[in-house]
């Protein structure tokens, strides 16, 4: 019998603090969690790298998860993965820019723990 | 201790005339350094403090996790005994650490915010250097609309406008405390 491996998620954020946070709470339903410090870090990983999932922040040095979200649909191995933002950002004229860049959906910060895996779950 | 009697003390005599280099623009612009560099200093210290905080709570929290592990493992014979109490206890400390979760992020936020007035206070004091600008009004508000560029979150918009409508500090504070418990977007989910 196989064993199914779990399913990774790639974490971007610049705050290590909200890393540790994410990190934790999708390790402990399962996830294998892979983190990236900004969107520069996140696209070097995915050149090379494949996800489940990427979760990304939008205000980061080098490059913003906007930004990030566009240049990974551009990538054939990205092209249908699911791509959520958390960010603090709520404002609607940003909301839209992620939409328009090929985000999957948009989750206001703080994060509620099982909101957050809820909604993994259901776009994964 | 005492306080200082005006005009007595002995770093701010009345009658000293301002030397050459002393002017109110550029007091002003000392002062708002000031402001800054406090802000950022104690925004470093915190952050180390905080830091070594998370690593410790998350620590605790795969501690707990584990602790749930074994409890699941345990023979039939024991857990008949412990099973229902050991379950609540750990129910009970997975929903603590959720709202810890919640919690360590407003952190996160806390830092952004300051991190915009930092910026604030530093080009606040380049303008107020500069004469020519600060007689003329809508060089006021291009500085206005530049900070409010900043703003990321639904907080320091409301804020802003307030503060911009008039408001006092006070006025501000309360109505966007009122505004803010009704409208709060933090943990909004938007799938497209």
């Amino acid at each position: 019998m196989s064993v199914a491996s779990p399913r990774t998620i790639l974490a971007v954020d610049d705050s290590a603090s909200m890393r540790q946070m994410v990190r934790y709470t999708l390790e402990g339903a399962g996830y294998k969690v892979v983190q990236a410090a900004d969107g520069v870090e996140a696209l070097e990983f995915a050149r090379t790298g494949t996800v489940d999932l990427v979760l990304t922040d939008v205000n980061m040095p080098r490059m913003d998860g906007i930004s990030l979200v566009r240049e990974l649909r551009t990538l054939h191995s990205y092209k249908f993965v699911p791509m959520l933002v958390l960010t603090t950002e709520s404002g609607q004229e940003t909301k839209q820019r992620g939409k328009q860049a090929g985000a999957t959906g948009w989750i206001v910060k703080p994060f509620n723990p099982e909101q957050l895996l809820a909604t993994i779950g259901r776009v994964l | 201790m005492a306080a200082p009697q005006a005009g007595t003390s002995a770093t701010h005599p009345v009658a000293a005339a301002p030397s050459e280099s002393w002017a109110v623009e550029r007091q002003m612009a000392n002062t708002l350094g000031l402001c800054e560099t406090q802000m950022t200093s104690a925004l470093q210290e915190s952050d180390q403090a905080v830091d070594a905080l998370i690593r410790i709570f998350t620590g605790l929290a795969d501690t707990m996790r584990d602790l749930g592990a074994v409890s699941a493992r345990l023979p039939p014979e024991i857990k008949a005994n412990v099973a229902d109490d050991l379950d609540a206890q750990l129910a009970a400390i997975t929903k603590q650490i959720g709202s810890a979760v919640i919690a360590f992020q407003f952190y996160d936020k806390l830092t952004q915010r300051l991190g915009h007035v930092r910026f604030s206070l530093a080009t606040l004091a380049q303008f107020v250097c500069d004469p020519a600008q600060t007689q003329q009004p809508e060089q006021w508000d291009r500085l206005h609309a530049t900070l409010r560029s900043l703003y990321r979150t639904q907080e320091e918009r409301e804020i802003f406008q307030l503060m911009m409508d008039g408001a006092s500090h006070t006025a501000s504070n309360e109505g966007r405390c009122e505004t803010s418990a009704a409208q709060s977007t933090a943990g909004d989910i938007e799938l497209f």
